[in-house]
């Protein structure tokens, strides 16, 4: 077990030194510079381009470059070429305004791609399987952003609740209480929404992974011994049924950081994908980069997690 | 015989059909067989006669749809299995009737150590603590060979051979001491020592709790070591029914002849076996007339046309065959 844990960690490492090069060739492979971003603009002259371009070391050899990006990430001096702000302080903070939506999204998720897909399962081809089915397949094939633009429709004219942005401006100086509300109000949204499209398609994988366990012989000896439905279903098949879905849990981990790029600019949310969207617009290569390496790091970290969690749902897995 | 009184399990015309896509496959058709208290029954018959799915029927494990019991009854105990509501026959299910199944390897949930699922058995059907459950288990797990019990409650099936395994599922089965075990080619995924083990134990267990078995088996050899009665069927009905020595000694119906001359003795060693010509008709397209027809040595042309009625030979001999008996004696001559 620990030397498992040993070997998978060294392993991981070695994975994420070649992540770091590949991804940092490739955003050098890439045409353009953070200094010709704007090369029809008057004001920026060839000295002031090649300043740019020391300023940032860019006029440095590849590797050279390498070692100081990575040496500046790790002492947490990085900066963002854009407003010369530490780029950790700005995805921490960034980070904690995606966290809220994160969580609630992936919590609506899981609690109702469960029950919703066990249901189908066990009543295959009744009305709730249809009916189910159904939602699933339009809730996929129904854009997010036009989704979004009807429940906002909805909302906004019928609950008369606020929908944009994190909170409504000017409600800082309200009581505890209401902005307390007022902040739940935001999140609905953005986060029913996030969810749709999960439990969508995440209770049609629980649906299939139950009917296939369904149909396997220790549950027809379940059923000779005489157990309850009840049993049958959530002890005997829902078990096993899980077991795969320990690999997704590790995977949502990424999640974190990813946020949504679609549902925090229709909501305006200032969240995580956003700034990754416009750090890839300004070139913002310190940024992009430290965003880059900490998915995947958080990619290795959700495997590993899977790894151990198996170890323990699975009794046929011994690490 | 004046043990009529005595019948456990009464299987009449039986008919389990399966809808699907295609046409109607007429899986059991018409199945007749009784059981008597402490009776071993074989049901002998090759691959997709209708075994297995006579089995499920008994249980109510079948899958309804796309199977369909078209006709038939089944009668446990004096009481009507088909009829019985849901719950009824649910408390019924391993409590009076178990079933030991083919599988060994697949049958046990890979999740939950062996105990507890032993102990779920018992669990299901009386209210018991659990230090009762777990001593149980233990005598449970002793009774059916399992060394160590104490030390083996715990494990994982993956941990236990095939053969442990099925020793667990037959441990399983006699949770609740039922009236009556179902067992389905329990020994046909393993090692024929192991195999010589689980028929040894099963016939023990059966003389120390007072259980009837129906044994189902597509091997003469094992029906010869235990059968007290035998049925072979074929397509979807019984062919041939008898006591062991009535089957072994005297057989009537073609099929079951051919059956036993494909069997391996010390008197065939050196020869080429033999071996039945074609193969099982498929369930939603069966021959007319007798369904063994197009198989058979001794075919005639009435038997294409007509289903044979079971003929009484005596002693409770029956054959689906009425015309061997003269056939034989020419087929020897000519053979000869």
């Amino acid at each position: 077990m620990l030397a498992f844990m040993g070997r998978s960690i060294i392993q991981k490492v070695v994975t994420l030194f070649f992540v770091s090069v590949i991804s940092f060739l490739i955003i050098h492979l890439a045409p353009g510079e953070p200094s010709q971003i704007d090369p029809l603009n008057p004001k920026f002259t060839p000295e002031m381009v090649e300043r740019m371009r020391t300023e940032f070391n860019l006029d440095k050899p590849l590797h050279v470059q390498y070692m100081l990006f990575y040496k500046n990430l790790f002492t947490g001096r990085i900066v963002s070429w854009r407003d010369n702000q530490p780029v950790l302080g700005k995805i921490w903070e960034r980070f904690l305004n995606s966290l809220p939506l994160f969580v609630v999204g992936t919590i609506l998720t899981w609690t109702f791609s469960f029950p919703v897909g066990i249901r189908s399962a066990i009543m295959r081809d009744g009305v709730y399987d249809k009916s189910a089915t159904f939602l699933a397949y339009l809730l996929i094939s129904i854009p997010g952003f036009f989704f979004a633009y009807i429940l906002i429709i909805l909302v906004v004219t019928e609950l008369h609740v606020p929908v944009i942005g994190m909170e409504t401006f000017g409600v800082t100086s309200a009581s505890p209480l209401v902005r307390i509300m007022d902040r739940t109000w935001h999140l609905v949204l953005p986060s029913i929404l996030g969810a749709t499209g999960g439990v969508a398609v995440l209770s049609r994988y629980v649906r299939s992974q139950m009917l296939e366990i369904i149909g396997q012989d220790y549950v027809r000896t379940a059923w000779a011994k005489g157990l309850s439905s009840e049993t049958v279903y959530y002890k005997h098949a829902l078990r096993n049924a899980l077991l795969p879905f320990v690999t997704m849990f590790g995977m949502i981990l990424p999640g974190l950081i990813g946020g949504s790029v679609i549902i925090e600019s229709i909501f305006s949310w200032p969240g995580m994908g956003r700034m990754a969207y416009e750090a890839i617009l300004g070139r913002d290569y310190p940024v992009i980069l430290t965003l880059n390496f900490i998915t995947a790091a958080l990619v290795l970290a959700g495997t590993l997690i899977s790894d151990l969690l198996y170890m323990v749902v699975d009794p046929r897995i011994k690490l | 015989m004046g043990r009529s009184n005595d019948i456990l399990l009464a299987v009449e015309n039986l008919k389990v059909h399966f809808t699907g896509d295609g046409p109607v496959a007429r899986a059991v058709d018409g199945m007749d067989f009784q059981i008597h208290r402490r009776e071993t029954v074989c049901i002998v018959g090759e691959s997709g006669c209708g075994k297995t799915v006579t089995a499920l029927a008994i249980l109510g494990l079948l899958k309804q749809p796309p199977a369909i019991i078209a006709d038939g009854r089944i009668t446990f105990d004096g009481r009507s299995l088909l009829d019985m509501p849901a719950a009824e026959l649910r408390a019924l299910r391993g409590k009076r009737i178990a079933m030991v199944f083919q599988e060994p390897m697949t049958s046990l949930n890979p999740v939950f150590p062996i105990g507890d699922q032993i102990g779920e058995a018992v669990l299901a059907h009386e209210r018991v603590s659990e230090v009762a459950v777990r001593r149980r288990v233990n005598q449970l797990l002793d009774d059916v060979g399992i060394v160590d019990p104490q030390r083996r409650l715990g494990d994982y099936p993956h941990q236990l051979s095939g053969g442990q395994r099925q020793r667990v599922m037959i441990a399983m089965a006699l949770a609740c001491e039922p009236d009556l075990i179902i067992a389905d080619e329990p020994t046909t995924a393993l090692d024929v020592t192991v195999q010589a083990q689980i028929l040894g134990l099963l016939k023990k267990l059966k003389q120390e709790k007072n259980m009837a078995i129906q044994y189902i088996t597509h091997d003469l050899g094992v029906v010869a070591a235990i059968a007290d009665q035998v049925y072979v069927m074929y397509a979807g009905v019984v062919v041939e029914q008898g006591t062991t020595g009535i089957i072994f000694g005297n057989a009537r119906h073609p099929y079951t002849v051919a059956l036993l001359n494909a069997l391996p003795t010390k008197k065939k060693r050196g020869r080429r076996l033999y071996s039945i010509p074609g193969s099982v008709p498929h369930p939603a397209y069966r021959p007319m007339g007798c369904p063994f027809h197009p198989r058979c040595e001794y075919c005639e042309p009435s038997c294409q046309n007509a289903f044979p009625a079971l003929c009484d030979y005596g002693k409770g001999h029956h054959a689906r065959c009425p015309i061997l008996f003269a056939a034989r004696g020419r087929a020897e001559e000519t053979r000869a």
